[in-house]
């Protein structure tokens, strides 16, 4: 057995008896949200950072999924729970649509398609009142009062995206997505049909995106347009995600998601209350530095610059 | 393999440090959830001072039975999703005894979901829109009167004053807005109002010529507004500069009362009435103190948000006093039976209408005149005559 199936299997673990070791339900409360960014980051990744096509445009397959669970519960009165099937499945067809449009051009139509596409689908929630209430959002009580069953949930569904897109990126599937990343024409020369591939793509990205977006309806209980289909905290948040652990690892958006969820909350919160309250006022401000400074000077995110980190800090540590 | 293991070790020790952490309880705690950051600030800001000003003096007083109270002020941000994780710190974290604040109407939702779900009381304050009160939950108590009932005095001084026969209502596309905009097409049908125009306008816009232009088309009698602060300047220095004159500009609160306002807009503020809920010259016990004692501190005035987050502080200290225990069964009972005075008004929860556990109080109408904030409805309280009609090139100083 190799040294990195240990430390999967221990990951594991540690993932499986975490809520026994933490009770506090604060703290899993930010490691649901950590492990939802787990799955909307790594599908970002799967599309942006193996496929090329960078996506703007997430919050449109998370609010889908997310309003499909929500209407589900509003208007037919079936659990909320179809909808992580059924969120995944409408954000699946809305991203064929994208894909059937765009993919047939290269370069940045497709980046811009997806991020009017986020803004289309939120001025239709705001406006389509009759189906989405419109601003007035659509609140359910939630299924669960323990935290504990929306953990598991969703640390299978960050296990399951991440094995998901570990087993496609082994499989030729993966090398197509990877040489239509590197050079489209190369690529299509050699017989790959690269439409048909850059569209499976983006439906595996949209259909677990639409998935974390219907858990986070049946999670949070609360949506309105702004929050789902939000540019800045949604669409961003999920390039950042990305960007921050490691655009093309399988385990970079995972590790992006943590530092993320982890770094907000911590600024926001002025550092757990520990640091003056002044602290939290500008957190908006610092965690855009920090940002800064890893894109500067961790271009490869967290992951892809382990070596690098490695490098410079510990031998640093080491010598002085 | 000596390296996994320190990794695995380090994990585990965070944890650990995760699950400490909790303080000593010297304190009766109260989580506060309220904007401090983010387009909403300034409203969180007064409040925040307003809370923090009230629970100086009480503890001054020597506290809740011999106890302090401690506020937990945290930010939601504006956002209600970051509102429902603050709760959720304040409940499961801080170990909070009550909740209060709730600024924006989806983040209050959002906040009164989950004190309704954990059973802990939950206090809110200015968080309007009328499903907030209307859901059913008992662990939610409101202090201000529900977006519906914002205009009711506006209602007699149209009736009364402007008869106007055609309405253009604006509204900023949030839960507040949206549904104080239904609520007075509604009072608009009922009085027989044409209203020719009801427009959402998205939240953080900067352009508004577009959909001002449409309305001087119109030409309607008056222009009705559910604004925030920024918005608010923007409609009205628009307005001036493409000349649009009705018979009044009217505020449906919010940011309309806001000393923000007057800054930002400058002229364009001059002579615009808004609803308000309060006002510093009504006859309640201590709202003239709380007024000047508020300028005294911050060196700025404050308006009916701040007296709100005021009269919030001064219910808790009065439930926690007659709570039988700080548990929340004992608070939300204490709650429910609250029959007190406030720098607001008398403060009752009763149930009505659709209504549970809200708080019913009169409205007024306030006007912006020569840069100070008058009241100006009920007349028999009025502090300035009602300036009507206005002309407005006149007051915004055109030369013609």
């Amino acid at each position: 057995m190799e040294k990195k199936h240990i430390v999967y299997i221990i990951l594991g673990l540690l993932g499986v008896v975490f809520p026994f070791l933490v009770t506090s339900d604060y703290y899993l409360h930010l490691v649901i949200i950590a492990l939802m960014w787990v799955v909307i980051g790594s599908s970002w990744n799967l599309l942006a950072g193996y496929t090329g096509q960078v996506s703007f445009g997430h919050a449109m397959f998370f609010g889908i999924g997310a309003y499909t669970a929500g209407i589900f519960m509003t208007k037919l009165e079936i659990s909320a729970w179809w909808g992580m099937a059924f969120g995944g499945i409408v954000a699946m067809l809305i991203g064929l649509f994208v894909g059937w449009v765009c993919f047939r051009l290269r370069g940045p139509y497709f980046a811009l398609a997806t991020l009017a596409g986020g803004e289309i689908f939120r001025l239709i929630a705001t406006n389509w009142e009759s189906l989405t209430d419109g601003m007035v959002g659509i609140l359910i009580i939630q299924t669960f009062r323990s935290k504990l069953p929306y953990y598991y949930i969703a640390l299978a569904l960050a296990f399951l995206c991440i094995f998901v897109i570990h087993v496609i990126m082994k499989t030729k599937w993966g090398y197509y997505f990877v040489s239509i990343r590197e050079d489209q024409d190369a690529a299509e020369s050699l017989g790959i049909n690269t439409t048909r591939y850059k569209n499976i793509s983006l439906l595996v990205s949209s259909f677990f995106t639409g998935m974390a977006g219907a858990f986070y309806m049946n999670y949070m209980g609360f949506i309105d347009p702004h929050v789902v289909f939000s540019l800045h905290y949604i669409s961003i948040m999920a390039i950042l995600v990305g960007i921050v652990g490691g655009v093309a690892t399988i385990m970079g958006p995972a590790v992006g998601a943590f530092i993320m969820v982890g770094l907000q909350e911590t600024f926001r919160s002025a550092f757990f209350g520990l640091a003056p309250s002044w602290t939290s006022e500008a957190h908006a401000l610092v965690f855009g530095l920090l940002v800064i400074f890893v894109i500067l000077f961790l271009p490869n995110g967290v992951v892809g610059d382990w070596l690098k980190i490695k490098r410079n800090v510990f031998r640093v540590g080491a010598s002085s | 393999m000596k390296r996994y293991a320190l990794i695995v070790f380090s994990v585990v020790c965070i944890m650990g440090i995760m699950t400490l952490g909790a303080s000593p309880a010297a304190a009766v705690k109260i989580g506060i959830v309220l904007p401090l950051t983010g387009a909403e600030a300034k409203f969180g800001e007064i409040e925040k001072r307003s809370f923090e000003m009230a629970v100086e003096e009480i503890n001054k007083q020597g506290g809740i039975k011999g106890e302090k109270i401690e506020l937990l002020i945290e930010d939601d941000t504006g956002r209600p999703e970051v509102g429902r994780s603050v709760a959720e710190k304040l409940i499961n974290k801080d170990k909070v005894v009550m909740l209060g604040g709730g600024y924006s109407s989806s983040v209050t939702y959002a906040v009164a979901g989950v004190a309704q779900q954990n059973r802990i009381p939950f206090l809110v304050n200015t968080g309007a829109a009328d499903k907030i009160t209307t859901s059913g939950w008992d662990y939610v108590f409101r202090l201000n009167p529900p977006a519906s009932e914002y205009a009711g005095a506006i209602e007699s001084l149209l009736t009364e004053v402007i008869k106007p026969q055609t309405v253009v209502i604006l509204h900023e596309n949030s839960l507040f807005g949206t549904s104080a905009a239904q609520a007075f097409e509604k009072t608009c049908e009922k009085l027989g109002y044409k209203v020719l125009l009801k427009q959402g306008y998205e939240a953080g816009g900067i352009d508004f010529k577009p959909v001002l232009i449409s309305v001087k088309k119109l030409n309607p009698d008056i222009i009705y507004m559910v604004s925030y602060i920024m918005d608010a300047s923007l409609l009205m220095k628009q307005s001036k500069e493409l000349k649009l004159t009705p018979k009044m500009f009217i505020g449906g609160a919010a940011g309309f009362t806001m000393p923000e306002f007057r800054k930002n807009a400058g002229v364009a503020s001059e002579k615009v009435i808004s609803a308000t809920l309060w006002y510093q010259n009504l006859k309640y016990p201590g709202a003239m103190q709380y007024f000047k004692n508020y300028k005294a501190k911050y060196k700025d005035d404050t308006e009916y948000h701040g007296a709100e987050a005021y009269a919030a502080a001064q219910i808790i200290a009065d439930t926690l006093n007659r709570a039988k225990s700080f548990k929340p069964e004992d608070i939300k009972q204490a709650l429910s039976e609250t029959y007190a005075m406030t720098v607001f008004g008398p403060v009752k929860f009763i149930s009505y209408d659709k209504f549970k556990n809200q708080n019913k109080l009169p409205t007024y109408v306030v006007q912006w005149i020569d840069g100070k904030l008058e009241l100006v409805w009920p007349s028999d309280i009025a502090t300035k005559k009602f300036a009507y009609p206005v002309d407005w090139m006149k007051t915004w100083k055109y030369t013609r």
